[in-house]
């Protein structure tokens, strides 16, 4: 389907002297699945309720499918929304909450009926009409909320956490059927989130958001594999950060960053010319442990602190010689991981997978994720 | 279409309910029972059953109740006498005594009447305009707004002394046109009522909040159908109450009704009382107050039914009374 697609153009949110939303600029395409991803406080609810309508930007414009939207009120909006809360009508059953919208547009009696069966059978809860949203569980209000929204055909629909009162089983399941629905009905889904993994899964594309602003926008892998500022890496997924002096890139064409003053390590991401103080960062599961005194690049010692079983993988805590912590995950293979509490090893972080990062973004939060 | 999945959600929507899982590991020793023990450890242990607070309180409930039922006793004594018991007749000084029943006494009868008109009216008149003041006073915002939340209190806190003079002068000196009469003893009542409609309506709309009526302006709502579809139903429990708390405190009014009063015709049930038990009183006059008592309870009755079935679909657990959310006060 056509349509759907979502300009930002130098949109500003302030609460007072608060920047709710600093400067976004953001272009979606229609029937894309884009994800807002961030901690609370970050701006992008703030985003959404104003591409809903419910805020007005303090300056800026939001334009749909190439008109300017930003002075339109929201019952006038090609734009529906799925809220944290759903926001069922309390004394409407299900049937006239789902048909709430269709009477709102004059449609016929009949269009109603036949729109809202259809709406509810795309959600799976056909046979419900004249239950209360009270006397549903929360997994099924949260699908009269989708049916609700999605039988007037939006051109983009703004789901605001909707997964976040859900337990974690049902949130996995439902992840899995609202992308499938999102492909299905192929309409624009702009889905504001804190959780990360929910955003990995089922994004198309990602915004990591921060204090207002845009950090990166990339697709999931891109945005996991190569994160742009060290924000997002700290941000998205456990992330060894350790600072380094970065002296320009080697003959390989990667960059020479020294480590605790003694150890020259190849980094083969991010910004190969950097030079001067810098981080570098490599996933947990690219850490490899190899036993002690094993030579070869990129190779430091290190002492195991922490082994914790978690099942799948084994992960481990190692104190480098450096003075950094790095953890390191080994996937739970079947054979025997030989390195315990107390174990000496060399710990290796290939090149290929150690990344520099220039840009730091907006600070860190005091704790990392 | 993926089926499998929804089922799958069905189930462990089901499935979590009824695995309450209470840990009633075995404790190594057994404690003793002795009555020294137990008093040991009640003391030892404030946090337990509040015991002190809950004969407090049925002492504080039996003391205020005995008056009104001695009063409601008399009503039905069969003698002349409002002081002393004479037998037990449960309909003479209601209607059956010919001159002085409150049904036969053309001053009861009427003070009766009187009181319920004001009452009605008020209700009528007070309610809608409470209500509709208070959704403009939750949805205005700035210093004009907060000044008139501030001064909307104002009946609540003035004495009703103060009110009652207040109106008197206003009606003598500034509303010419209006002479004390019926018609500004409802006036009088619609005033100080108000406040009270406002603040309860108040209440339901700040626990309401804002999510429905952005949800319905989402799904393409006017204002007005906004208002109409969402809000008014989701307020008619705080309407309801409203009603019956109008008519509670107009029924009961004195002081107000009295300034305001064009003489006997404008006499209430609490005017009559008190003029009557000032010369010699009949058990009629208790007979008349235990008719107000009769009312003011059965419009509580009707108030908490309606409530309960209005309400009756929001909260599963059943948790959160009627007092929560009839007067959610937020001063």
């Amino acid at each position: 389907m056509a349509g759907g697609a979502v300009e930002l153009i130098d949109l500003n949110k302030l609460y007072g002297t608060m920047r709710a939303v600093d400067n976004i600029n953001l272009h979606i395409p229609g029937g894309e699945f884009f994800s807002l991803l961030g901690s609370s406080g970050c701006g992008k609810t703030t985003t959404l309720r104003m591409i809903a309508g419910f805020e007005q930007p303090t300056s800026g414009h939001i334009i749909l499918d190439g008109v300017d939207m930003t002075e339109t009120p929201p019952h006038k909006r090609h734009v529906n929304t799925v809220f944290q809360s759903y926001a069922l009508f309390p004394h409407l059953n299900v049937f006239d909450n789902v048909a709430f919208g269709l009477r709102r547009q004059k449609e016929t009696p009949e269009n109603v009926t036949r729109r809202v069966g259809e709406a509810l059978e795309l959600v799976q809860l056909t046979g419900f009409e004249k239950r209360k949203p009270a006397q549903m569980s929360g997994g099924q209000q949260q699908r009269v909320a989708l049916a609700r929204a999605l039988v007037l055909k939006p051109a983009v629909l703004l789901l605001d956490e909707p997964l976040g009162a859900l337990d974690a089983r049902l949130r996995k399941q439902l992840q899995v059927e609202l992308k499938t629905l999102q492909q299905q009905v192929g309409i624009t889904f702009v889905y504001v989130t804190h959780d990360q993994e929910e955003a990995l899964t089922m994004s198309d594309r990602i915004a990591i958001m921060s204090q207002g602003r845009i950090e990166q926008i990339a697709t999931p892998e891109e945005m996991y594999e190569n994160p742009a500022t060290v924000f997002v890496a700290d941000f998205l997924g456990v992330s060894n950060l350790m600072d380094g002096i970065a002296s320009g890139a080697d003959t390989g064409g990667r960059c020479k960053v020294k480590l605790g003053g003694t150890f020259e390590l190849a980094a083969g991401r991010g910004s190969a010319a950097a030079s001067g103080k810098t981080k570098i960062t490599i996933r947990p599961e690219r850490v490899r442990l190899e036993p002690k005194g094993s030579g070869g690049e990129n190779r430091i010692p290190g002492t195991v602190q922490r082994w914790v079983y978690l099942g799948n993988a084994v992960q481990l805590i190692v104190g480098l010689a450096t003075g950094d912590k790095i953890q390191a995950l080994m996937q739970n293979s079947g054979e025997e991981i030989p390195y315990r509490e107390g174990s000496e090893v060399a710990v290796h972080l290939p090149a290929t997978a150690l990344r520099v990062l220039t840009d730091t973004g907006v600070p860190l939060a005091s704790e990392g994720d | 279409m993926s089926a499998a999945s929804g089922s799958r959600a069905a189930k462990s929507g089901t499935g979590k309910s009824g695995t309450g899982e209470n840990g009633t590991g075995g404790r190594g020793r057994i404690a003793e029972r002795t009555f020294s023990h137990r008093l040991k450890v009640w003391i030892a242990n404030p946090w337990g059953h509040p015991r002190f607070l809950v004969i407090v309180a049925w002492a504080y409930v039996l003391i205020s109740i005995v008056p009104v039922i001695v009063a409601v006793q008399f009503s039905f004594n069969a003698g002349r006498s409002v002081t002393v018991w004479q037998g037990f007749d449960l309909t003479k000084w209601y209607f059956s005594e010919p001159a002085y029943s409150v049904w036969h006494d053309p001053r009861l009868q009427h003070a009766l009447f009187q009181s319920l008109k004001l009452a009605g009216l008020d209700m009528l008149i007070a309610t809608p305009l409470g209500v509709l003041l208070a959704i403009g006073l939750a949805r205005w915002r700035g210093p004009l707004a907060s000044a008139s939340n501030f001064i909307m209190l104002f009946p609540l806190v003035t004495p009703e002394l103060m009110m009652g003079v207040a109106l008197f002068l206003v009606f003598l000196n500034l509303f010419k046109f209006i002479p004390p009469s019926t018609t500004a003893q409802v006036l009088g009542h619609v005033t100080f009522s108000l406040s009270y409609v406002v603040v309860i309506v108040r209440g339901r709309l700040f626990s309401i909040g804002k999510q429905y009526e952005e949800a319905a302006a989402d799904l393409g709502a006017t204002p007005w159908e906004c208002l109409r579809l969402v809000l008014l139903p989701l307020l008619l429990p705080a309407i309801f109450s409203s009603l019956m708390m109008v008519f509670a405190i107009s029924i009961d009014d004195f002081v107000i009704s009295q300034w305001l009063s064009c003489g006997s015709d404008c006499d209430t049930v609490p005017i009559r009382v008190y003029s009557s038990t000032r010369g010699a009183p009949l058990p009629s006059i208790n007979a008349l107050a235990a008719i107000m008592v009769y009312m003011t309870l059965s419009a509580i009755g009707v108030a908490w039914l309606v409530h309960k079935f209005m309400t009756r679909g929001e909260r599963p657990e059943g948790r959160g009374g009627m007092m929560q959310n009839m007067g959610g006060f937020d001063m």
